[in-house]
This record gives C-alpha cells, sequence and structure tokens, in this order.
C-alpha cells in the first residue's frame, strides 16, 4: 500500500543554545529504505513544515521514523539531533487491506501527535510532532489517491509535495544517507528485539542492516506457508488470529508470533490448545533458569564473552531429559517475563527511551543488547523438538569445521572451537554480537577477538570501579584517578562520571570517557606524543618527552588507558604509528616501518641500500641525537664511531640505525607505557593479532564513506571510466568496513580517515589524496606506496583476478609500508 | 658518522674547490646554521644581483635534506615571499649524496630556468607563461631594488 504522510509542525523543541533558535528539519524515512526530509525552518523551536510525502509499499508493520535535526549543526557530531519518533503504520491505520483502505470511498486519515524521544546519545530532547498519516488506495482503483493527497494538502496552501530532498539543498545529502542508515539501524533492530525477545538466535547488534527488515514484508520467506503470501500480519492460512496477536518474520525468515495483550512473542502459533502447551513450556523454560547456577557467573562480563561458564559443563547434554521431566509450575514473578520465561537471577529487562530492549545483568552491572534467554531457544524447540518446526538450528548450516555445539548445565548452548580450544556463547555461523564496530567479515580475526576476549586474564572482575572526571580536566583528573586504583581495581565494571552530569554508566559515558581522553593524552601539546613526519595525525612517541620530568609515569599512565580500552571493549580516537603496533608486539621493527614515521630517512636509507656509498658517504656506526640543544653521540653499536660503513656492512647499519631511530630512542617511554598496557593485557594474549588487527582492537573501525573517497581519489595512467578503476569502486563498495579499513591500511598506512574525510588525506610532503597508478603486470599483486597514499593497480582484465589479487594484497600482506 | 663530521666536510670541501658563483658558510659557532650567497645569472633577468640565503641543516643531515631559503627578496615562480624555494632536491628527490655546493648550483639553474608547471606563485608563473617581457622587467626591477 501507499500512504501519504504529512509533517505538519514539530512544537517546544529542546533549547540547546541560550542565545539562538535552531533551524528544525525533519527526515522521515519507512522502514530505513525510503527517506524523504523537510527544508528546514528557521529559528524557531515550533518549525511549521506542513509538508507532504508519500512512501510506496508500505505495509503495517512498516515503521515510520521521524527525526528532527538543526540544520546549523548537522555536521557535528551530533548532527543537532533534536529528537526522534518512531511510528509503527498499522498502530494508527489499522489493518492495511486493499478494502479497507477506504471508508466511504474516502481515504483513511489519522492526524496524530508524539512526543519526541532520545536517542542513545542521551542528548535530553523535548516538544511533539504533529503528523497526518493517510491511506492511498492502489493506482486506477476509484479517484482516491488524487484525493487522498489533495485532502491532505488541502489543509494550507503552503503544502507542497517533496518526494525528494532537493528542499535540504545545503544540507550534506551524504550526511542524511548516514544518518538513515543509522536510523534503519535502529529501526530493524527494534524489531530484531521482538525476534529475539521470541528467542531467535539472531544477535541484536551484529545483524546487518541488509538482512534485517523484516517488518517491511511481512509475509515472504515463510517456509511452512507454501503458496499464498499475501496474507496481512494479523491472519494466515489458518485464518485470523486471536485479537491482540500479530504474526511476524524474524530475519531469518521465521515466523513468530506477538501477543500484544501480554507483550510478549513465541513461536507457536497461538490457538486454544497450543497456548496451553505454551505455558506449560515457558514454565519449564522459568525452571531451567531458577536453577541456573553459574560456577563463576559473578565474573560473567558483556553477554557476548563469558565462555567461561562453558568450562565447567562436561554434562550439560543431559539437561533436556530433567527438563522433560520437570512438571512443576511456578507463578510469574515480576515484570520481567516474556514468552521466552522468566529472565535469569539477577537479570532485568529494560528499555531505551526508544524502546529497545536491553538487559541488565545485576549480577556483574553489565548491560547488553543480547537476550540471555535465547540460546536456549534453539535448543527447546530445536530438532529434537517435534512441535515447533519451523526455526530449526539447522536452517542456519553446518557449523565451520573444527566447531561443535555443546549445552551447559542450565541448557544454555555455547559452541567449543577445537582449533583453538577455545569456547564462546557465540554462534560462529551468527553476526558476531561483540561490539558494534568490531569486523565480522574475516573469521580470523573474529575469532581472535573472540578467543581473545574470552581468556580470563580479560574477563571483568566483580565490583565496580569508579572514575570521576572533570570534563574540562579529564587529563589530569583521570591520571590521578587512574594511577591511585590498582591494576586490579581497573579491571572492575567501569564507571565513569562525569562531574555534575548525570548518567549511569551503561556504556555511553565511557565511550565518551575514552573519547575525549584520547584527544587529550595523545595531543602533542603535552609533548608525551608527537605526529609522524608522514602526515598530521599518525602519532608516535616523542622522543623529546623528558622536558616533563614526569613524563615515564604519564607513559605508565597512558598505556593504563590503552589496555583499559582494550580490556573493556571501549575504542580510542587515536592512531599510532605502524611501527609502535610492531612493537606492542615486540616485533621487531624493519626499514618499511620508517615509511611511516619519516619519508625521507625511509628515503635516503633506502637510497643507501641501492647505491654505492664508498667514496661517497663518509658514515661510521654511530648518531647525532639532539637532546634540547645538545648534540649526543650515539653508538649504534659498541665502539661504533670508530666503525666505517661500507658497502659491505651498510645493511647491518641500516638495520640498526631504523631501530635506533624508531624504537632504541623511546625505549624508556615505550617500557613505561607497555608496562602499563601490560597490567591490563597481558603480553602474550595481545601477541594472537598482527600489527594491522591491533591498531583496528585499540582504535576500532570507522564508518568508512565510499562516496567521499572516490570523490578525493586521483588517477595516474587511468581515467575514472577505466574498467579496473570501475571494478575497484565495485569492489570497495562490495567490502565492509573491515576490508576497507584493511585497504586503507595497506595503502596509507594508517586504517584512519581524517575528521574531514579523503579531501584532507595527508601524505610524506603535505596533502596527498588518495591515488590510483596503472603500473606492473597483470601477473603481480597490487602494491602501495604509504609515502604518497598510492595503490599501484596493473590493468588486470577481468573482475574476478582483479578482486582477487586486490583482496589478497590487502589481507595477507603483512606489514605496514608495502613496496 | 655524525652530521657534524659531514657538515664540516663539507665546509671543508666548498673552501678548498669553491663552487662559481655561490659561497657558504656558518654564520657563527652554530655549523648547522649557514649563510650563502648566490650571485644572479648573467642570462637571467636576475644578472647583476647577490642573493643571500639561509641554510639549516638538521641533525640527521645527510638523510634529511636542508632547509634553505631565500633572505633576499626574489620575484621568481618557483620562491615566493617567504623566501621558501620549490625545488624537488630539497623535497621527495633528495639523496644524502647530495651536497649544498650541489644544491646551491640547482638554486642558481632554477634562476636562469624556471618551472612555472610546478609553482610555488601561481601569479607569477602565469605571467612567466604568458607575458614572458613583462615577468623579466618586474624581476629585474626587484633585483635592482633588493638585491644590488
Amino acid at each position: 500500500m501507499s500512504i501519504s504522510v504529512k509533517l505538519v509542525a514539530a512544537e517546544s523543541l529542546n533549547r540547546r543554545d541560550v542565545f539562538r533558535s535552531p533551524d528544525p528539519f525533519a527526515v522521515l524515512t519507512i522502514d530505513g529504505s525510503q527517506t524523504k526530509s523537510t527544508a528546514a525552518a528557521k529559528k524557531t523551536l515550533n518549525p511549521y513544515w506542513n509538508e507532504v510525502f508519500q512512501f510506496k509499499n508500505v505495509s503495517e508493520n512498516s515503521i515510520l521514523t521521524v527525526q528532527v535535526f538543526d540544520q546549523k549543526k548537522f555536521k557535528k557530531k551530533d548532527q543537532g539531533f533534536l529528537g526522534v519518533v518512531n511510528v509503527r503504520i498499522g498502530d494508527i491505520l489499522g489493518h492495511l487491506d486493499e478494502d479497507t483502505a477506504t471508508s466511504n470511498g474516502r481515504a483513511r486519515e489519522e492526524t496524530i501527535t508524539r512526543d519526541l524521544k532520545r536517542s542513545n546519545d542521551g542528548l535530553s530532547v523535548s516538544g511533539r510532532i504533529i503528523l497526518v498519516l493517510t491511506v492511498l488506495p492502489r493506482a486506477g482503483s476509484r479517484n482516491g489517491a488524487a484525493g487522498a493527497a489533495g485532502s491532505a494538502v488541502a489543509g494550507s496552501g503552503a503544502a507542497r509535495q517533496s518526494d525528494s530532498m532537493t528542499n535540504a539543498s545545503t544540507i550534506d545529502n551524504r550526511l542524511i544517507a548516514q544518518t538513515v542508515a543509522n536510523n534503519l539501524q535502529t529501526t530493524t533492530l527494534d524489531n530484531q528485539d521482538s525476534a529475539n525477545a521470541a528467542g531467535t538466535a539472531s544477535s541484536g547488534s551484529g545483524a546487518g542492516s541488509s538482512d534485517a527488515a523484516p517488518s517491511g514484508q511481512p509475509s515472504t520467506a515463510q517456509s511452512q506457508s507454501s503458496a499464498s503470501r499475501q496474507y496481512s500480519s494479523f491472519e494466515d492460512q489458518y485464518g485470523r488470529l486471536p485479537p491482540g496477536w500479530e504474526r511476524r518474520t524474524d530475519n531469518f525468515g521465521r515466523t513468530y508470533y506477538v501477543d500484544h495483550n501480554t507483550r510478549t512473542t513465541t513461536w507457536k502459533r497461538p490457538t486454544l490448545d497450543q497456548s496451553e502447551v505454551q505455558r506449560v513450556n515457558t514454565e519449564l523454560e522459568r525452571r531451567q533458569h531458577r536453577g541456573r547456577t553459574l560456577p563463576d557467573g559473578g565474573a560473567q562480563s558483556e553477554g557476548s564473552s563469558s565462555s567461561n561458564v562453558a568450562v565447567h559443563t562436561g554434562t550439560g547434554s543431559q539437561t533436556p531429559a530433567v527438563n522433560g521431566s520437570a512438571a512443576a509450575t511456578f507463578a510469574a514473578t515480576g515484570g520481567t517475563t516474556s514468552g521466552l520465561g522468566e529472565l535469569p537471577p539477577g537479570w532485568e529487562q529494560r528499555f531505551t527511551p526508544e524502546g529497545r530492549a536491553y538487559f541488565v545483568d545485576h549480577n556483574t552491572r553489565t548491560t547488553t543488547w543480547v537476550d540471555p534467554r535465547r540460546q536456549q531457544y534453539i535448543r527447546t524447540y530445536g530438532p529434537s523438538t517435534n512441535t515447533i518446526q519451523q526455526q530449526p538450528v539447522s536452517q542456519l548450516g553446518p557449523l565451520p569445521s573444527g566447531w561443535e555445539m555443546r549445552l551447559t548445565n542450565t541448557a544454555r548452548v555455547y559452541f567449543v572451537d577445537h582449533n583453538t580450544k577455545t569456547t564462546t556463547w557465540d554462534d560462529p555461523r551468527l553476526p558476531s554480537s561483540l561490539d558494534q564496530n568490531v569486523p565480522q567479515y574475516k573469521r580470523d580475526f573474529r575469532r581472535k577477538v573472540i578467543y581473545f576476549r574470552s581468556q580470563p586474564a580479560l574477563r571483568i572482575l566483580p565490583g565496580q570501579c569508579h572514575i570521576r572526571v572533570r570534563r574540562k580536566n579529564i587529563f589530569e583528573d583521570s591520571y590521578q584517578e587512574i594511577m591511585r586504583q590498582t591494576p586490579e581495581d581497573l579491571k572492575k565494571r567501569l564507571m565513569i562520571k562525569f562531574d555534575g552530569e548525570e548518567g549511569l554508566d551503561y556504556g555511553g559515558v565511557s565511550r565518551e570517557f575514552f573519547f575525549l581522553l584520547s584527544h587529550e593524552m595523545f595531543n602533542p601539546f603535552y609533548c608525551l606524543f608527537e605526529y609522524s613526519a608522514h602526515d598530521n595525525y599518525t602519532i608516535q612517541i616523542n622522543p623529546n618527552s623528558g622536558i616533563n620530568p614526569e613524563h615515564l609515569n604519564y607513559f605508565k599512565f597512558i598505556g593504563r588507558v590503552v589496555g583499559l580500552g582494550v580490556f573493556h571493549r571501549r575504542f580510542l580516537d587515536a592512531f599510532f604509528v605502524g611501527a609502535l603496533y610492531k612493537m606492542m608486539l615486540r616485533k621487531k621493527v624493519v626499514l618499511q616501518d620508517m615509511e611511516g614515521v619519516d619519508s625521507e630517512v625511509y628515503n635516503s636509507l633506502k637510497w643507501i641500500l641501492e647505491n654505492s656509498i664508498d667514496g661517497i658517504l663518509d658514515l661510521t656506526f654511530n648518531v647525532d641525537d639532539e637532546r634540547f640543544g645538545e648534540l649526543v653521540v650515539v653508538d649504534l653499536k659498541p665502539n661504533g664511531r670508530e666503525i666505517e660503513v661500507t658497502d659491505e656492512n651498510k645493511k647491518e647499519y641500516v638495520e640498526l640505525y631504523t631501530q635506533w631511530r624508531i624504537a632504541d630512542r623511546v625505549q624508556e617511554q615505550f617500557k613505561a607505557f607497555m608496562d602499563g598496557f601490560n597490567e591490563l593485557v597481558p603480553e602474550d594474549l595481545v601477541n594472537v593479532f598482527d600489527e594491522r588487527e591491533l591498531e583496528l582492537l585499540i582504535g576500532g573501525i570507522a564508518e568508512i564513506d565510499v562516496e567521499d573517497w572516490k570523490k578525493h581519489t586521483d588517477y595516474r595512467g587511468y581515467q575514472e571510466s577505466d574498467e579496473v578503476i570501475q571494478w575497484f569502486w565495485k569492489c570497495i563498495t562490495e567490502w565492509d568496513n573491515e576490508q576497507r579499513a584493511r585497504l586503507l591500511q595497506f595503502t596509507t598506512g594508517t586504517s584512519r580517515i581524517p575528521v574531514n574525510g579523503f579531501k584532507d588525506l595527508q601524505g610524506s610532503d603535505g596533502p596527498r589524496r588518495f591515488t590510483i597508478e596503472k603500473a606492473g603486470e597483470v601477473q603481480q599483486l597490487p602494491k602501495s606506496h604509504t609515502c604518497f597514499n598510492r595503490v599501484d593497480l596493473p590493468p588486470y582484465t577481468d573482475y574476478e583476478s582483479f578482486k582477487q589479487k586486490l583482496t589478497l594484497a590487502v589481507e595477507e600482506t603483512i606489514g605496514f609500508g608495502q613496496e | 658518522m655524525s652530521s657534524l663530521k659531514r657538515i664540516t666536510k663539507e665546509l671543508n670541501d666548498l673552501g678548498r674547490d669553491p663552487p662559481t658563483s655561490c659561497s657558504a658558510g656558518p654564520v657563527g659557532d652554530d655549523v648547522y646554521h649557514w649563510q650563502a650567497s648566490i650571485m644572479g645569472p648573467p642570462d637571467s633577468p636576475y644578472a647583476g644581483g647577490v642573493f643571500f640565503l639561509s641554510i639549516h641543516f638538521p641533525t640527521d643531515y645527510p638523510f634529511k635534506p636542508p632547509k634553505i631559503s631565500f633572505t633576499t627578496k626574489i620575484y621568481h615562480p618557483n620562491i615566493n615571499a617567504n623566501g621558501n624555494i620549490c625545488l624537488d632536491i630539497l623535497k621527495d628527490q633528495w639523496s644524502p649524496a647530495l651536497t649544498i655546493s650541489k644544491v646551491l648550483l640547482s638554486i642558481c639553474s632554477l634562476l636562469t630556468d624556471a618551472n612555472p608547471d610546478d609553482p610555488l606563485v601561481p601569479e607569477i608563473a602565469h605571467l612567466y607563461k604568458t607575458d614572458r617581457a613583462k615577468y623579466e622587467a618586474t624581476a629585474r626591477e626587484w633585483t635592482k631594488k633588493y638585491a644590488i
């Protein structure tokens, strides 16, 4: 069905600035796929838009999202967010059946007022918006369509049809797209939460947006409804559902049922006798949870990683029998009941302001999007139970080789990876439910992360670690707070508090904390770190940091903060030179690493290796080190100043010089840094990663805007219209952010993108746009020149070999600075 | 070796075998800070002028190029108002085998043959390409005003 939405106005928007009012505009999205935006109203808290938009292919389950932004702040971090409203179309317009689209020959129309809600950022929001929703009959059926739109418009002569975003001329469309993408995530996740509550094995944070729009097509992908797929979500081939019940499909195409009366969900189609079965099953579930004991439950961390339980559960597979004999019923206790049965002891279900469900584990004082009960349903309703067949686990396909599924003694499913001899709650066939930003495409890295985080040494300890800082003094305050605590204290649940600000730290505050702190402590202004000579955003230890007599304590502190971020799964907004990650892994730095540190020195050293120096350069095995204006002669090897560098021994000289230049002269600082880091993250554990993965682990993977990238790319020897270039962008578009990040690492030496996008990409000699050059033979792999942000692509002859070669070069090449 | 030794060696070489039309040497006690002078090439609009330059050696010289800038004002497409010089061998084409003597000779030839396709001052480069006579007149005028 098509509907029209008239966004009339908003009123009493939140005043963020004392002296000026926002320029509010609204972005409307249906199911994350159709997006429209209004023009910006000028300087008002009570904007009047009165614009009409039409949306096609709308169902009862479609979610209309209206977000309000301040246009003047749209490019800022919070995008001038002024609030959001999510509306399920069916809640307003009821059944969108063809025959009910109109009543008495007139289009059905509903005017609603909704309060604006907050987003996850927690910025305060006020006010409400006024919407008119109208059902548009199919084109050609009666004369309603035009009439409906007409009646909507009739409200005001000023109303306009705006089917495109042309109004928002001054707004960066890209940003809108991003916002909408984010929003899409939110919207679909809302739906998924219901799915999760119903016991699907989908993992809230991991599911991509593409596979997660169940509400958009309510009747697709249902295995058991064979021929007809046109039922509304309130009926199926067996007739209408009982009042208050609704049929939905999760993102695996499985049907589940929502009971809006009790706000519960179930896999079973509600009929009288089946609901009895359901009740019994629920009680069985409840019993399981009641009897649940976690041998070390106190150490359970955020949902996904706590494989520790699994270790103790060799007899877990016995549970179903016990379960089957348990006939006792238990009274429901409290409001956390859903179709899944009760939550485990100490758990509570809560809702974000947007209504998204999350789960609080009071045992460990942690929160997670993942329903702690969800895994059980795979077992409970798995192939062993014949009553429920629509969601067999086998739909997911077999486990990867070397993996095994097991059950704990509380009947929770966990997975054993015999390859790494590790266990995890995460189904390896599902998108990861680790932090949203942790990459998912490459099994290796994902598994490494799972393995890494499943290690006992990285488990959150019971208790809380309180850190209270003033925003304006975050560096010094954090130093005091973090250094006065023991490493053990720091391994407890982080509770960050900004002085004078409300807000419990369920993740958002600590994210903000690490973000702000990384900007401060790595600021070259403090002389602890400096920018590399390569660009102005990768950082390295400042060899002259000793100007601050306390510098080693600060390096230890910074090491602790980096460790803290890794330990508590928060990302730092900081990117080191590639060599520093290698050093953190105790790898030897080599000449190539110099490219990211100082390309001029790199070129000179390379020149020495490639040219005869006898009689041209008069070198000895020592260097001059300037320390605050004083020159100190440093021997690169014992008595080095007396040993001449010749064509025979120059290789050794280059190695020693590189080692000194990158590592030795910051040895003290680096040691202090690592002392702090290893207090939280043991050295042997971090070694599972390579240096590029370590960068991603510490910094996370950013959203990469391919359009912006493309716009600011230069070509040498190629035209943008050339096939290889077309393939390149096709490939990049197909890739996910981790793969893109890895390509950036390969080409530029870091996965970081400048704050203002690719136009600000820096090379060793100033701004250097991303460049693709025609070079090399078709049988060769692409090469990169990180000094110049350049990738050399041979003129490959077909897409498949192109993609395969680029993937290989990007993924398999270890070490920064490919020459 | 140390940069100090290398710079001292270059200084000695300059004394032993001074290049025509250039001279260079330390400003004071600091061997890392030199001053140089270049005679305007006879076949250029800079003829007759004497141009001074300041040279700073980095401590990792000769792994990194010296920093050289004009202290005398000069009208040239590749030299800006601050005296900065756009010359590839002072940037990515630097090699540790280059010396101050060779660099100064390169600067001399830059005065004779400007490189308007890689300009530091686009306006002068434009004039150079479109109205050479006017460019030369202005360059001569500046030379007369600042360098003689």
